[in-house]
């Protein structure tokens, strides 16, 4: 069963000959324990397709079910719920909130949802992501490493079925990069999760098990390891 | 309340700054709330002590005791649970160094007017007063002795009785004999049946008198008629509501400029599917917590300020109405907040992370 399933998604912006079809008859599968790159040149669709995969956007036309579940035709409250307990966001801007502390971030989930990582999991959550010792520190006091991993610690800590992440690694070196993508793969085969990688970082997608590519608003499969 | 906390928390100085403005704002709504209390008192101190529910003038007075006149036969058919005669003249009394603008009262000691005196004692003869406690900032002591314009008599203070102020004038209390001799001067036996007016307890105003020259006045509306009084009252209350307005207006405005700069991150909180609800509620906490903050250091500004002033500046504070007004700035401060909650609400999670 696919925890993200597309049905002939088609996505387009504005009307007449200013109209631009953003994702043409897209149609997708994901499974539990999958790490999937979408690699394509800017403009090609890509944060269109994440968009929409992750309820940010609706669809002009086509079904998209996550966990079973057609959210293509949904309002923004009930998006907002979807997104809050299904997916976990890892964004190229940093997504942490500024005035709060690394253990502050994830307290802020559980005021606004149940069922996050219990004490011990959060604690080996954070020793795999090696953010141990950052727990008390804000955001501006961290590297850009060190804050993409911690974002990494609040896309899991909710328990996702699926981690969307928009170029993880733009801001990084490449040795972090690397890292970043090794983490993201273990956490992925741990705790059967799906994740989705964004990037136009060809480098990358030797850790995923499939890579799609974006080309003009068609994505198409492109390698199956 | 978590995300409001933590972000006062974090930025100390830029919340300091904003309760402080709302600090100042209460400081200055408390500040005239005394001063409106205190000059208000400044009026009505001696009609409050009566504890009465109205006050029988001619009709044509126009609502001035000063300006009426009647005999004490028209007082005695007055229907009423208590009834008081009241004679009353203004005057400058004065010793030999010392001079003050005061109101006498020419009164029955046997009557429900009769203050207590709070030092020395009741006058028990002619020329002797009770003269109000505010005078002796004036430098008046007991056993004064106080010439008055426009009279040879001379008055003897005897006692003194507490808030006992008439239209910004210390009241002197002396019996009815006392003040037609300063009235009338030698045609005092003349006119020792008149009197300004007749004070009354009742529960039927309108059947105080049938006499269509008289009219009864509740105490109140003769407060409110005395010379001055509501030009100023309504002044200060002006300024106390406008002052509502723009601590509103203040709070709205810097709440905005704050939730603008943040609109990316509440965008991000929202992609990552934290309701606007919560969002919402976390910035009305926070102008909450402002709001509370900076009114109640305000008020314990204005109480110390109070404290410190010099006894020649009417105030006078009114701890409940200080705590209702603390109520409406809190109110007013959060109904600033909406326009916030409102750009909050609209913020598209979309754009806020670039898609």
């Amino acid at each position: 069963m696919a925890v993200l399933e597309m049905n002939q998604i088609n996505k387009t912006f504005g009307s007449g000959h200013k109209k631009v079809d953003a994702l043409k008859k897209t149609d997708f599968q994901a499974e539990r324990g999958e790490l999937i790159a979408v690699i394509g040149p800017s403009g090609s669709g890509k944060s269109t397709f994440l968009t929409i995969a992750g309820g940010l956007l609706s669809p002009t036309s086509g079904d998209i079910f996550i966990n079973e579940k057609n959210i293509a035709s949904l309002n923004e409250k009930e998006l907002s719920k979807v997104r809050l307990k299904e997916i976990g966001f890892i964004l190229q801007a940093s997504n942490l909130i500024p005035f709060l502390t690394v253990d502050k971030q994830m307290k802020l989930l559980d005021k606004v949802k149940k069922d996050n990582m219990n004490k011990q999991e959060l604690e080996q959550l954070y020793e795999d992501l090696g953010i141990t010792d950052l727990r008390n520190k804000y955001p501006s006091d961290l590297s850009g490493g060190e804050r993409q991993r911690v974002a990494i610690a609040k896309a899991l800590y909710s328990n996702p079925s699926i981690i969307l992440a928009d170029e993880p690694t733009a801001s990084l070196d490449s040795d972090r990069a690397y890292e970043v993508m090794q983490l993201l793969r273990n956490e992925t085969k741990n705790k059967k999760t799906t994740t989705i990688v964004v990037t136009h970082d060809i480098r990358l997608i030797e850790y995923c098990d499939k890579v799609y590519k974006m080309v003009d608003g068609v994505l198409k499969l492109h390698e199956q390891s | 309340m978590f995300l409001a906390w933590n972000e006062i928390q974090k930025n100390k100085l830029r919340f300091t700054l904003i309760i402080g403005v709302l600090m100042l704002v209460a400081y200055l709504v408390f500040f005239l709330s005394g001063l409106a209390n205190g000059l208000a008192s400044l009026n009505r101190e001696a009609v409050d002590k009566w504890d009465a529910s109205a006050i029988v003038l001619t009709e044509e007075s126009d609502k001035s005791l000063v300006a009426s006149t009647m005999t004490i036969d028209e007082a005695e058919a007055m229907e009423a649970d208590k009834t008081a005669v009241l004679g009353q003249i203004n005057a400058i009394a004065r010793t030999d160094d010392q001079k003050a603008n005061v109101s006498i009262f020419g009164i029955r000691e046997d009557e429900f007017i009769m203050p207590e005196v709070s030092e020395g004692e009741a006058f028990s003869a002619g020329n002797e007063v009770i003269a109000s406690d505010t005078i002796k900032e004036d430098g008046f002591a007991l056993g004064d002795e106080l010439e008055l314009s426009s009279t040879d008599e001379k008055l003897t203070i005897v006692g003194f009785t507490e808030d006992a102020r008439f239209n910004a004038a210390p009241v002197l209390y002396g019996d009815l004999g006392t003040f037609q001799r300063v009235k009338f001067g030698e045609a005092a036996e003349a006119n020792e049946d008149q009197i300004n007016g007749v004070v009354v307890r009742t529960d039927d105003i309108s059947a105080v008198t049938d006499n269509s020259e008289l009219e009864a006045i509740e105490s109140e509306t003769f407060i409110e008629n005395l010379p001055g009084y509501t030009a100023q009252s309504l002044t200060l209350n002006f300024m106390i509501y406008f002052l509502f307005a723009i601590s509103s207006v203040i709070v709205a405005i810097f709440l905005y400029v704050l939730t603008v700069q943040k609109i990316s991150m509440f965008g991000v909180m929202k992609a990552q599917g934290i309701p606007s609800g919560y969002l919402a509620r976390s910035v009305v906490a926070q102008t909450f917590i402002l709001a509370a903050i900076g009114v109640a250091i305000g008020l314990i500004l204005t109480l110390v300020t109070g404290a410190f002033l010099p006894a020649a500046v009417p105030v006078a504070f009114a701890i409940p109405t200080m705590l209702i007004y603390g109520v409406i700035l809190v109110a007013v401060a959060i109904i600033g907040a909406v326009f916030s909650v409102l750009t909050i609400v609209k913020i598209d999670p979309l754009k806020a992370i670039g898609g």
